[in-house]
């Protein structure tokens, strides 16, 4: 029993790292909490499911399901990004030039975040949806646990991006180039780099992600217009014991909430997951606000 | 509560149901005002105290047929000591952590309301709870009850004037425009952050006892973390440190989204069209006019 709960924290680990990964991306350029990132992720599943169920379904419904999901994953990246992009450009970029306080930032945001969550269940209804066909296939047993095909390409997915999105922070000159803005901007662009382009960069790169995170979880679990609440919820406490900005902090945090959080529904009962969660968070909050990682936070901000 | 209005005279009752509605909203809202706009404490936990006074209150007089008169006050000192409670440990929060730690406080408090089943019925909610009675007639038409409502608006628009106005006023608002140099005048500040989230929580408290005792029943889907983001939106869009600005808040945002409901378009669409519309609005706000409607507070 322990290891299968060990198995699904790690599986709800690997989804929080991915999400949190994204917003650690963003919040390091940005410093403050972009909110709307979970309706990034939630955008991301309901365009997938657009993709391979509802579209294919008018033209064609006899295509083949590896054809449909070719077509589904560079769009749901590209659009994802694309997404942040937009947001960044529209609501963030004006309120940064007139040098706004955060919870400007901050309410600007959840105005963002139920904007396009309407907006999605406009479209597709309040029901859930799933994406899941065909019937449930029994998974593999591994060390005294099941764990399906699905639930094994979540896991790898997520280590190729965090290693993938780790050697292209530190070893490309746009990574090396974030990483300068996230230390000090001012500095960054004293020696000639663009804090506009690098936060562009990081909207795109970390929504992308987002994209990513919301496709995996919905081949796993239904979907509904609300999802990006819990996801940005767990993707900013993952941060934050993590050590706020740090990306193997996002990674640790993930994990570590994915796996505090189903030992608790384990021992206690299901319905505490999100108290559990919180009561991390505020703990680490009170007595290790740098997180894992014991991150600098800087002086005005805690 | 479609049987009630369909009977006699329902617009009427419908607009004066409104009004009860806009008048609990704007306690919690001048409530939250003293926290986050005067003082300039970014609380996200609204929704929690009003849960802890609205279920305290109705435990109170289902279980042991105490008088809601009484568990009103009950119900807003237990929330005042959880404000207490969460206010200690917050002092050592800025910004947007203290926001993000009081937001948790609001998903635990709501956690409990849903899962601790043997108190609170959890997501079954608790019906039948019973309205205000005085000179032992229970108060409750509509109307009636929007006097009462009104008579505690009117309470708790006079203590917050009385504060903001005062000298203990001035120093909320030294705190939040310069915590230091307020410390550096020799202001207790850790003591006025948290008796000014006491007050809040207090009259937060109250709110949710009237809210249980007009609508009869609650479950904690009232008491949701979007509710708290809800009652801050209003205090911002009405205007930060504006006590006349938490009232256009709260009624702008309360009664403009139930206009929508006479469009004549089915709820699936309105509902979420609605909110779409509530979105755009704090967006727009945010870009054109952050101190709010009625606000004077320029943003640092």
């Amino acid at each position: 029993m322990l290891q299968q709960v060990l198995i699904n924290g790690l599986i709800s680990g690997s989804i929080y790292t991915l999400i949190s990964l994204g917003f650690a991306i963003i919040y390091r350029t940005v410093r403050f909490f972009h909110f709307a990132h979970g309706v990034v992720y939630a955008g991301g599943a309901y365009l997938a499911y657009t993709l391979v169920v509802s579209f294919w379904s008018l033209v064609d419904s006899s295509g083949s399901l590896f054809l449909r999901w070719c077509i589904a994953v560079p769009a749901v990246i590209v659009c994802a990004g694309a997404v942040g992009v937009l947001i960044d450009r529209v609501v963030y970029r004006p309120l940064r030039k007139r040098k706004a306080p955060n919870l400007v930032f901050l309410i600007a945001s959840f105005g963002v975040f139920i904007f396009i969550q309407n907006l999605l269940q406009l479209i597709y209804g309040a029901q859930m949806l799933t994406l899941r066909a065909g019937s449930v296939k029994e998974g593999h047993h591994i060390l005294g646990a099941v764990i399906t095909n699905i639930q094994i390409l979540i896991l790898v997915v997520s280590c190729l991006l965090f290693v993938t999105l780790w050697l292209f922070v530190q070893k490309t000159k746009l990574g090396k180039a974030m990483r300068a803005v996230a230390d000090d901007p001012l500095a960054a662009s004293v020696v000639g780099i663009n804090p506009e382009r690098i936060i562009l960069a990081a909207f795109a790169i970390g929504s992308a992600l987002a994209g990513v995170a919301g496709m995996l979880v919905s081949l796993e679990t239904n979907i509904e217009p609300t999802m990006g609440m819990n996801a940005i919820l767990k993707g900013i406490i993952a941060s934050i014991i993590g050590g706020i900005g740090s990306i193997p902090g996002a990674m640790f945090g993930g994990i570590f909430l994915g796996l505090a959080e189903n030992l608790g529904i384990w021992k206690i009962s299901a319905g505490w997951k999100d108290c559990i969660a919180f009561a991390i968070l505020i703990v680490f909050l009170l007595i290790r606000p740098g997180g894992i990682m014991n991150v600098k936070t800087h002086g005005e901000r805690l | 509560m479609t049987s009630v209005f369909s009977v006699a005279k329902p617009i009427m009752e419908y607009f004066l149901h409104i009004l009860v509605i806009t008048g609990i909203y704007v306690i919690l809202t001048l409530s939250l005002n003293l926290v986050v706009g005067y003082t300039g404490l970014a609380a996200l936990g609204h929704a929690a105290f009003s849960c802890v006074g609205a279920y305290t209150s109705s435990l109170l007089a289902l279980k042991y047929g105490l008088s809601p008169w009484l568990g009103l006050l009950i119900g807003a000192c237990v929330a005042a000591v959880l404000g207490a409670v969460v206010g200690a440990p917050s002092l050592r929060l800025k910004g947007d952590y203290l926001a993000l730690a009081t937001f948790g406080l609001g998903v635990i408090v709501y956690s409990i309301a849903k899962n601790w089943v043997a108190v609170t019925r959890g997501p079954m909610g608790l019906p039948g709870i019973p309205g205000f009675s005085i000179f032992g007639g229970e108060i409750s038409a509509v109307w009636s009850y929007l006097i009462l409502v009104a008579v505690f608006v009117v309470l708790t628009y006079l203590v917050m004037h009385r504060i903001v106005s005062s000298p203990f006023g001035r120093i909320l608002r030294a705190i939040r425009d310069d915590e230091i140099a307020a410390l550096a005048m020799g202001k207790n500040v850790n003591k006025y952050k948290i008796i000014v989230f006491v007050v809040g929580a207090f009259f937060a408290g109250i709110a949710g006892s009237l809210y249980a005792h007009y609508i009869t029943f609650i479950d904690p889907s009232s008491f949701t973390v979007m509710e708290s983001i809800a009652i801050l939106l209003m205090v911002v869009f009405g205007g930060m440190g504006s006590l006349g600005g938490s009232f256009v808040g709260a009624a702008i945002l309360v009664i403009f989204p139930e206009m929508l409901r006479f469009l004549g378009m089915p709820s699936s669409v309105a509902a979420p069209l609605r909110q779409m519309i509530y979105g755009l609005l704090l967006i727009v706000l945010m870009l054109k006019r952050p101190q709010g409607v009625l606000g004077t507070y320029k943003w640092k």
